[in-house]
């Protein structure tokens, strides 16, 4: 007999897909339906034995259903007192406690089999059970260390619990590295100018054919000294890393206007020394930002006895 | 002239050619409007009658409106004249250059300040002067205004969107030598000294730079502006005053507090990284100097389209903000620094210390040039300076040799000279902005040179005692506050030098001065050699060449460098009028065969293999003056074997002088062998030698491999060598990532390929695998993981296509087409294409890629594999792009010029220089076109016209008066085209009628008719159309308005050259009267038509009574007569061959142009007539009476007096005035 897990799968499988009224064909699906089939008939050759002539399809239908499910039942709770008991495979005496757990009265079983009316049907049709897939077998299946009975279920596929490189190894040879890396800015470079130039204006070199090597039109800038001396952003990365350490703290003592608006003109002065008192800690702490630097002085407010 | 010299002692103490002395000067910048591009403020100047009845005051002053002037709160009168404007004035019969430049010297001589003559004249009020003998403090206060200058301060306005601080507008002062008067009155002498108040009135957020400290920023009372004060207590001339304002960012150096640095706004990364090492060169100068640097502060600017790199001003440099730089670049950052290290040599010499007269300035530059080079050899080592000295050298002989001599310090009008000391010029040198710019350089070039031969003779040590000298005098001068005649302590002078030099070093140095200084040209000398086995004797022949131009006579001591095989040996022979052989007397015998090692003169001893040698020779090499101790050029003849040596010897350190190395490797490229291979090979592996050196092997290689093509084994020279060096072992054919950690091999690696380019196979095509080699290359640059930017290198390596090409094969003229397109050429088109379209998406710094792409497409079209197009040229010249880019695409457009012969392309170049906003752009092409010309005028061309004579002209005449170095770069340009006399293709100018043989027609003579044949006037009509109102000059025929001639009526009058020594005198006489009296309006014109010549006469009065005192509103009257800007009649001394030109000619009393009648009787009196509507209209001139001083012992005088009448309507020419 079939492996009642497997038995229980597979009506639940049908079960399953019912509804779906899919008409696919795969060998596992024949299996299934086939059993249901099978199911079927019993169905109707008990209604015909209590006297049935006919019966709706969604009927049969339902009770088909029904003791799909029942059968299912059994088996399931079988299994599940036969694991109870550290066992895999279900006895008979499990399926009776099932069965009477289920509420049936099993004394009734041995004369409802033995009745005279029953109707003898065909054994189903022999169809061989689904192949599984097998799994990718990555590897060597590892075997039981010695301290695990040999019954125990073996391990895995490695793949699920091993890390497995799932990348062709790189090219190591260099000049097919410089070779592609050449090649690669050499079209990127290509395709993006060309681009540019069908996007845009262009110039060209030759009058016959203006596509030929079409030049991105010189456009003039306002402040053409900028792009010409600044670096790109590109080129500003390796700068950046290569003199971070180089910052100093310029900018922060840069002209600060209206910051100390002062009437006294010496005033600034004294500040960029050490004045007398109060100020010393703060002062003294920057006292290598403090820069007396005329342009860094702060912008005088203008003289009101000037005014007209 | 010889003897002349040594009168110097004359000259003892500093004579002010002024009859007063500054001692202060305010300058008032109340209002910058970047919109309008306009000035106004204020100038007072303080001085000190040194004579009793001042009653005149010359000061200097160029295209400033001037609205009124006090002395003392009282108004007084003034007269604006500015000969230089309209230099020959429109007569225009006379073309010829002699004629222009005897006139334009006279122009500038008569304002020169040195001579103390002034553009303004300024009637000191009556009041004043008659006070008497008290010598009164005189404060003359000056209003004016500057309209869209057009020199002197230029403004940067970008058109963007934004306030002008957020467009990074900015504005700066600049010149050539002293150009101050073009942006306030002032006393525009190197030798007038005073101190200064400065004030500059700008938007808030606008930083105003300028010359002193800083003493406070206040804000104006709408707090919308602020006002900076600058106060220079130090003595200075106001040549050396300068302003920069602009948003700048500022950078208060981290070394030196007082250094603070400016740069346009987001600029501000490279200024840090750019001002790093300043401090550097401070500690340098100070240093060598024993001398504190003498302002207390020191900034720099750095400001977009600067006239020159470098400009220096008491305690502030201006630069050209590309010199700027991140520390990605490695090309640029030495040549930053060199410009950073001549700008504060020149602070010491030319601004803190200045000059007495202009004959002087070769001290001042010499100096700065010389210490510049100290720092150089200090700082790039001493390989470095010789080879920039050997570098200069040749420079400066060969300009000498091709152009005449370059003459350091000029004396004029002294005894029987001449007046002018170099008649082989086709300008005087008399002034500085009379010069031509390529001689100024190498005048700067040829200074130091002679300062470094000083110092051979006297030894550094007292050279820079001799420095110290002049430094500590100056700053003990400085510091004499209220002593202003201490002051010229603080100018040197050639007499003060010399004599400084004998005091302390009590060496006389006389002939060398005399060799050098007082006289032009170098020496020439050719060598050749025997040697006498017999007598052991090495006969040595020295000749000399001093007949051809530019080549004087040498006599002296000269050093001649022997390598023998046991030693090396210095001889000292004398060089003299008639021995010609000398004989060296040779140490070592000849003996091949016992192997010894051979001393050589750094003392090493090395073997060599001497099987190249003549057996019998002990002589390895022989080096003539080695040391580069006299100006000279010196060619000689030497077995090559000999040459080879000298060139090893790097590898072997035979010899180690890079000069050596370098004669060696240009000699070598005669003697295409086997051995010269292997010796530049050497070279080229060896890395301790000099770069330079081994840049100059790579050429020389490429050349002896092209001469050695058929006998040629192995790959293409050089190949292996940078496949050795620069690629990678496992790939050959594969150049590393860059990473130029090495300067020397990143040098080396960018030469290789250019020079690789230049090898040619027996097709005389560039060697396919060569080519191939350079485009894998670029295709494998790789400079991801490099800290250095690649843009030098990957330029180069588009320059190495570039010199891949050659001419095409050439299918009977065709148009070159896409399809028949070589496919070699397609690669490097393709190439070019690619790199010139990423510039646009990543541009390089400098845009040094599209440099290179923009020669190569030039290039590509010369040689005729693209049709030859000047279009895409003309776009990138637009204004609008990076400089250099403008730059070369120009130099393309140039040279399509003169392939092509289009005068299409030629007027477009022109019409830039008149209207281009960038200075330096102007100033180029007018170079460019100087050196690639169109044509000359030993030949025919097409382009040779009447217009284009016109219109050179005119541009030298009147179109560059703004600008003195533009006025003479035309001036070059002119002399390139047509040489000193009248262009051959002008027709002859003494009729009235000229046949035009051309059209088949006769019509009036076009100069003295403007109205000439269609075809002629059109194009004047066009050139007048564009160029004047660009230009701003209001003299316009339709105005009606007539200039007056009064050119060289004096030696019309007087028919004879006039005597030496008369020039000086004769100016003075000539333009002091010409400045101030204008003729009576009741003046009388007469004429003799028949001779051709005209006398003015009109009434004169007494200088004295000049009716100027009058009161008057002077603003109004400046209104009305804008243009009172007359014409100092200019009649300098003209040589003798210009006078007979001059007289033989009918020109000189030029009836002008502008007058639509043909005689020019007529037109003589229509002048008259005009001149007296034009009062009419402006009665306010009647109250001038101006008079004239009438000198009755020269009544040729008067002529020219006349002409300056403000009243006499030639004021038109004045931009300032034009209202």
């Amino acid at each position: 007999m079939a492996d009642p897990a497997v038995m229980a799968g597979g009506f639940s499988a049908v079960v399953g897909r019912s509804g779906g009224g899919k008409a696919t064909s795969s060998p596992a699906e024949n299996y299934q339906l086939a059993r249901r089939r099978t199911l079927q008939v019993v169905v109707s050759s008990l209604l015909t034995e209590c006297g049935f002539e006919s019966a709706e399809k969604a009927a049969v239908e339902s009770l088909t259903e029904m003791i799909q499910s029942y059968i299912s039942e059994v088996g399931r709770c079988a299994k599940a007192y036969c694991e109870h008991t550290a066992r895999i495979t279900p006895t008979l005496s499990d399926t009776v406690v099932t069965l009477i757990e289920m509420g049936f009265n099993v004394n009734t079983l041995p004369v409802y089999a033995k009745r005279s009316q029953r109707m003898v049907i065909t054994a189903p049709p022999v169809t061989n059970a689904p192949v599984i897939p097998k799994a990718l077998i990555a590897g060597q299946k590892r075997t039981h260390p010695s301290h695990i009975p040999s019954h125990f279920p073996e391990f895995p596929d490695p793949h699920t619990y091993i890390k497995t490189p799932t990348f062709r190894e790189p090219v190591s040879d260099y000049q097919v590295v410089r070779e592609k890396a050449a090649s690669q800015r050499r079209d990127v470079e290509r395709a993006l100018t060309r681009f540019m130039a069908k996007t845009g204006e262009t110039q060209s070199l030759f009058k016959d054919d203006i596509t030929a090597f079409p030049l991105i039109a010189a456009r003039p800038s306002s402040i053409p000294y900028l792009s010409a001396l600044l670096p790109s952003e590109l080129e500003l990365q390796t700068l950046e890393e290569t003199d971070s350490s180089e910052q100093d703290d310029q900018t922060d003592s840069e002209n600060t206007p209206g910051n100390n608006l002062n009437d006294d003109p010496g005033a600034d002065k004294e500040n960029s020394m050490l004045p007398p008192g109060g100020v010393v800690p703060s002062v003294k702490a920057s006292e290598e930002n403090m820069i007396d630097n005329p342009y860094l002085r702060p912008v005088k407010k203008p003289k009101v006895r000037r005014k007209k | 002239m010889h003897e002349i010299k040594m009168n110097r002692k004359k000259d003892k103490g500093f004579e002010s050619p002024r009859p007063f002395k500054l001692t202060h000067q305010v300058v008032c910048i109340n209002n910058i409007n970047f919109q309008r591009k306009s000035v106004i403020g204020f100038v007072e100047l303080t001085i000190f009658p040194t004579v009793v009845n001042l009653n005149r005051i010359k000061l200097n002053s160029k295209q400033c409106r001037i609205y009124r002037v006090r002395v003392n709160d009282l108004e007084a009168p003034f007269i604006y004249n500015d000969p230089t404007l309209e230099v020959c004035h429109h007569e225009s019969k006379q073309r010829n250059l002699n004629y222009f430049s005897s006139a334009y010297t006279a122009a500038v001589s008569a304002v020169d300040p040195d001579a103390g003559h002034g553009e303004l004249v300024i009637k000191v009020p009556s009041e004043l002067w008659k006070q008497g003998d008290e010598m009164n403090v005189l404060k003359v206060y000056i209003e004016f205004s500057l309209d869209q200058p057009k020199g002197g301060l230029h403004f940067v306005v970008p058109d963007v969107e934004g306030s002008m601080a957020e467009r990074g507008a900015h504005v700066f002062s600049f010149g050539y030598q002293n150009s101050t008067r073009f942006w306030f009155p002032c006393v525009d002498s190197y030798s007038e000294l005073c101190t200064w108040k400065l004030e500059f009135t700008v938007d808030a957020s606008m930083v105003a730079v300028s010359c002193g400290d800083l003493v406070e920023t206040v804000y104006t009372h709408d707090m919308r502006k602020k006002t900076f004060h600058y106060v220079l207590p130090i003595p200075t001339a106001a040549s050396n005053i300068s302003l920069s304002v602009g948003p700048f960012e500022i950078l208060v150096d981290p070394y030196m507090h007082e250094v603070t640095h400016f740069c346009l706004p987001q600029l501000l990364p490279l200024l840090k990284h750019s001002m790093s090492y300043l401090h550097e060169i401070f500690e340098f100068y100070e240093e060598i100097l024993t001398c504190r640097y003498p302002y207390s502060c020191f900034k720099t600017v750095f400001v977009d389209e600067a006239y020159v790199q470098v400009s220096s001003y008491a305690s502030m440099s201006i630069f050209s903000t590309n010199l700027l730089h991140s520390a990605l670049i490695i090309d640029q950052t030495p040549l930053t620094r060199q410009c950073l290290a001549q700008a504060l040599a020149q602070q010491f010499f030319g601004c803190f210390i200045s000059r007495m007269s202009w004959a002087d300035e070769w001290v001042l530059k010499g100096i700065s040039g010389y210490i510049y080079g100290l720092y150089l050899k200090k700082t790039f080592g001493v390989n470095q300076y010789r080879h920039w000295i050997k570098e200069e050298l040749d420079k400066m002989v060969e300009y000498e040799l091709k152009m005449g001599g370059v003459l350091l310090h000029p004396t004029f009008g002294g005894g029987k000279d001449k007046d002018n000391p170099t008649p082989h010029l086709h300008f005087s040198i008399k002034h500085p902005h009379t010069l031509s710019w390529k001689y100024y350089k190498m005048f700067q070039c040829k200074a130091h040179l002679v300062m470094r031969l000083i110092e051979n003779r006297i030894s550094m040590e007292f050279m820079l005692q001799v420095f110290n000298k002049l430094l500590s005098l100056a700053s003990t001068a400085s510091s004499q506050k209220y002593q202003s005649h201490m002051w010229s302590q603080m100018l040197v002078s050639t007499h003060s030098f010399l004599k400084s030099i004998s005091n302390v070093s009590g060496k006389d140095i006389g002939p060398l001065i005399k060799q050098w200084v007082d006289q032009s040209a170098v020496v020439k000398f050719f060598g050749s050699f025997a040697f006498n086995r017999k007598r052991n004797v090495l006969e040595l022949e020295i000749r000399q060449d001093y007949t051809s131009s530019g080549t004087q006579k040498y006599v002296g001591p000269i050093k001649v460098t022997v390598q023998e095989l046991d030693g090396s040996f210095n001889h000292t022979l004398q060089i003299e009028e008639n021995s010609l052989k000398h004989d060296i007397p040779c140490h070592s015998k000849s003996r091949r065969n016992k192997k010894k090692k051979i001393p050589l003169m750094n003392g090493e001893e090395v073997d060599m293999d001497l099987s190249a040698m003549d057996a019998d020779s002990p002589l390895l090499w022989i080096r003539i003056d080695p040391d580069m101790s006299i100006l000279r050029k010196v060619e000689f003849e030497q077995a090559d074997f000999m040459w080879q040596y000298q060139l090893r010897s790097i590898f072997l350190r035979y010899e180690r002088d890079v000069v050596a190395q370098e004669e060696s490797i240009l000699a070598l490229e005669k003697f295409p062998t086997p051995a010269s291979r292997l010796a530049l090979t050497d070279i080229l592996e060896q890395d301790q030698c000099f770069y330079k050196v081994r840049q100059g092997a790579c050429f020389c290689l490429a050349k002896i491999a092209n001469s050695m093509m058929s006998t040629w084994t192995g790959p293409p020279a050089m190949k292996s060598l940078f496949t050795r060096m620069f690629c990678c072992k496992s790939c050959p054919n594969i150049v590393k990532t860059n990473t130029f950690i090495s300067f020397q091999s990143y040098f080396l690696q960018k030469t290789m390929p250019v020079a690789m380019a230049q090898l040619r196979d027996i097709q005389n095509l560039c060697p396919k695998d060569v080519l191939n080699f350079i485009l894998d290359l670029i295709k494998y640059n790789d400079n991801r993981k490099n800290k250095f930017s690649d843009n030098y290198y990957r330029a180069e390596l588009i320059d190495a296509l570039t010199n891949s090409l050659t001419p095409a094969i050439s299918i009977s003229n065709e148009v070159r087409t896409v399809d028949n397109l070589n496919g070699d050429v397609r690669l490097i088109l393709e190439e070019i294409t690619r790199s010139l379209n990423m510039e646009k998406l990543l541009p390089s710094y400098r845009n040094t890629i599209t440099v290179s792409c923009l020669r190569a497409i030039r290039m590509l079209q010369k040689n005729g594999h693209i049709p030859s197009d000047p279009s895409l040229f003309k776009s990138y010249a637009e204004y609008g792009h990076f400089v250099d880019v403008r730059v070369a695409a120009l130099e393309a457009v140039v040279d399509y010029t003169r392939v092509d012969r289009s005068s299409v392309e030629l007027q477009w170049l022109l019409n830039m220089v008149q209207n281009d906003p960038a200075h330096y752009v102007r100033h180029k092409i007018l170079s460019m076109l100087g050196k690639n010309p169109p044509f000359t005028k030993a030949a025919e061309s097409p382009l040779c016209n009447e217009a284009l004579v016109d219109q050179l002209w005119k541009l030298m005449n009147s179109g560059t008066s703004h600008d003195w170095r533009l006025r003479c770069d035309a001036v070059n340009l002119y002399y390139t085209l047509f040489g000193l006399t009248r262009p051959s293709c002008l027709p002859l100018p003494e009729l009235g009628l000229v046949l035009n043989l051309k059209e088949k027609k006769a019509v009036l003579n076009p100069t003295i008719k403007p109205e000439q044949g269609p075809d002629t006037t059109e194009m004047t009509g066009n050139t007048m159309g564009v160029h004047i109102p660009v230009m701003g000059f209001t003299s316009s025929l339709d105005e009606g308005l007539i200039t007056m001639e009064t050119v060289s009526s004096v030696s019309m009058s007087s028919g004879v050259a006039p005597p030496p020594q008369g020039l000086k005198r004769k100016l003075d006489s000539v333009v002091g009267p010409l400045g101030s009296s204008p003729p009576e309006p009741g003046q009388v014109l007469q004429e003799e038509d028949s001779s051709k010549k005209f006398k003015i006469r009109f009434n004169t009065m007494e200088e004295d009574e000049i009716d100027m005192e009058s009161p008057h509103d002077s603003q109004a009257f400046i209104h009305h007569h804008l243009n009172i800007l007359e014409r100092p009649s200019t009649p300098g001394k003209e040589p003798p061959a210009v006078d007979q030109a001059v007289l033989s000619l009918p020109v000189t009393p030029l009836p002008s142009s502008f007058s639509k009648e043909s005689t020019s009787s007529s037109k003589h009196s229509g002048h008259h007539h005009h001149h007296h509507e034009h009062k009419k209209k402006k009665k306010k001139k009647h109250k001038h009476k101006h008079k004239h001083k009438h000198e009755s012992k020269d009544k040729e005088r008067d002529s020219h007096a006349f002409s300056n009448s403000p009243a006499s309507g030639r004021s038109v020419r004045s931009p300032s005035m034009s209202d």
